[in-house]
């Protein structure tokens, strides 16, 4: 059988179209099946039905879907299909993807245990920060004030030459 | 030291020794660290791995954290040597199931073994025998800081112990106790059990961690935070946790022992008989009757088997360890026949 279109090749494409209520059977060789194809409405391929999904599901993720950790190469989806990062560094690529999900986890996004040995000072003083800050609320809510009183003098102390926050 | 010369003896941590260790058989504390300016294992590639590999195995020999390290590599390890590594708690399932340069180093007393390569580039892990966190505890933050000062750990401030799985950032730490809960388990209390654990952020797991599943009345309590809060922190909460559970046993056990006398002796009783008397054993069997004759010895029905005995069966017949001690491969039916006899042979000493 020849394409209808051109006439020429041997039709291997073969369209059936429905139009008011009517069948009609249509046989193109590829180049003209392109052609006309073209003009149909295209069927979503399955990662854009996947992204459809999760916009859906969680903002979050759409804003991440697009991020790549410089150092190890993994994407955002790669780590939320596989539950595995690739290298220390994402923890800070993909901090905001990161954050709600840790909080999930452990009801908390700041470490407070132990600092190795071989740390910065500048670390280990800001752990101990926020380790005395923990306590001091703590102590704030037994209303434990002598302990408190301390424990903000501390913190004066040690504040001194370390910035806040991360 | 061959792997051989291991498989009729057991590991310290199943002494029966330590506080509760009617209960309580064994405290274990890991730790996951993994090493700046490499990606993490998922994302190395052959050479990386090697170079993991072969930095962490030298600095673990030569800081001599314990007395007479033997290291195993597994990625030419035999499949049955695996399983019994696995079976002895000397590694994880996964660690057996994985792929490439990879190894364990522990002492000779199997208190401490640290994985290399595993879903980490390091797994330091410690296990004592009985309710022994703290002192479990001291051991894993000595060696974590012997090898904290010759190697870079990833950390940050915020996220504190960077891991592969952000399960385990922060403290890096799990804390698992073994315990042994046969009268909550016959009583179906064990549920309420499971319940309350879980609203205090712990968890419940078998005998071999992870999706496996509960058998022999053995249960592992862990906790499943690992940041937030400080290593003493987490230790204290599971701390304050175990003695409700042991005391709650016990009473279940003053329940049955009043209540249902008979029926429970003669349990007991039949699970010794069985023991002493079966040609054929599977695996799934022995754990039931050993954890029934470990109840009888507790509640003093039974005087002439020691704690440690009963704790060391449990590991001793287990298909790996069977194997090992045959020096062969066997197939289930092999395996039944050889678990009967040395059971029996184990248990006529007396």
């Amino acid at each position: 059988m020849k394409c209808e279109s051109c006439n020429k090749k041997l039709a291997t494409v073969h369209l059936t179209e429905i139009v008011e209520n009517e069948k009609k059977e249509r046989h193109f060789c590829e180049d003209c099946a392109q052609n006309v194809t073209n003009h149909f409405p295209k069927a979503p391929s399955p990662s854009d039905i996947l992204t459809s999904l999760i916009n859906q599901v969680s903002p979050e993720i759409r804003e991440m879907s697009k991020m790549t950790c410089p150092v190890c190469g993994l994407s955002y989806l790669e780590f939320r299909s596989q539950g595995r990062l690739g290298c220390p560094m994402d923890y800070n690529v993909f901090k905001k993807g990161l954050l709600p999900l840790i909080e999930r986890m452990h009801g908390s996004s700041q470490h407070v245990g132990k600092v190795p040995p071989n740390a910065g000072a500048e670390i280990i003083k800001k752990n101990e920060m926020i380790q005395l800050r923990k306590e001091l609320n703590e102590a704030v809510e037994k209303e434990d004030y002598e302990r408190a009183a301390e424990l903000r003098d501390k913190i004066y102390e040690l504040s001194g030459n370390v910035e806040d926050g991360d | 030291m061959e792997i051989r010369d291991l498989s009729d003896k057991t590991g310290e941590w199943l002494r029966g020794t330590g506080k509760e260790s009617d209960i309580v058989i064994s405290s274990r504390i890991r730790l996951a660290r993994n090493i700046t300016g490499y990606p993490f294992l998922s994302r190395s590639n052959l050479k990386q791995r090697k170079e993991i590999e072969f930095l962490l195995r030298n600095t673990i020999i030569e800081s001599s954290i314990a007395q007479d390290i033997s290291y195993v590599n597994l990625n030419n390890a035999t499949s049955v040597d695996k399983l019994f590594l696995v079976e002895r708690h000397l590694i994880s399932k996964e660690h057996a199931a994985g792929e490439g340069e990879r190894g364990v180093a522990f002492g000779k007393s199997e208190t401490i073994s640290l994985m290399i390569n595993e879903e980490d580039h390091l797994r330091i892990q410690v296990i004592h025998s009985g309710f022994e966190l703290n002192d479990t505890w001291e051991t894993t933050d000595e060696i974590d800081n012997i090898l904290g000062k010759r190697l870079n750990f990833a950390f940050s401030a915020r996220f504190g112990y960077l891991t592969a799985c952000p399960t385990n950032v922060g403290t890096g730490m799990r804390v698992s106790v073994m315990l042994h809960l046969p009268a909550l388990g016959m009583t179906k209390h064990i549920e309420k059990v499971f319940n309350a654990v879980g609203k205090l952020g712990l968890v419940v797991r078998g005998l071999y961690g992870e999706g496996t599943k509960v058998s022999g009345d053995l249960y592992q309590i862990s906790n499943q935070f690992a940041l937030g809060k400080s290593e003493k922190e987490i230790i204290s909460i599971i701390e304050s946790v175990i003695p409700r559970i042991t005391s709650y046993e016990r009473m279940a056990r003053k329940a049955l022992v009043l209540e249902s006398k008979d029926q429970l002796e003669d349990r007991i009783w039949r699970s010794y008989g069985m023991l002493k008397a079966a040609r054929m054993i599977t695996s799934e069997e022995i754990l039931q009757l050993l954890s029934q004759v470990r109840m009888g010895v507790n509640i003093g029905l039974i005087d002439n088997i020691e704690i440690q005995t009963l704790n060391e069966l449990f590991v001793l017949t287990l298909p790996g360890h069977l194997q090992k001690l045959q020096g062969c491969e066997l197939d289930s039916t092999q395996r039944n026949i050889i678990r009967a006899s040395y059971v029996r042979k184990r248990l006529e000493g007396l």
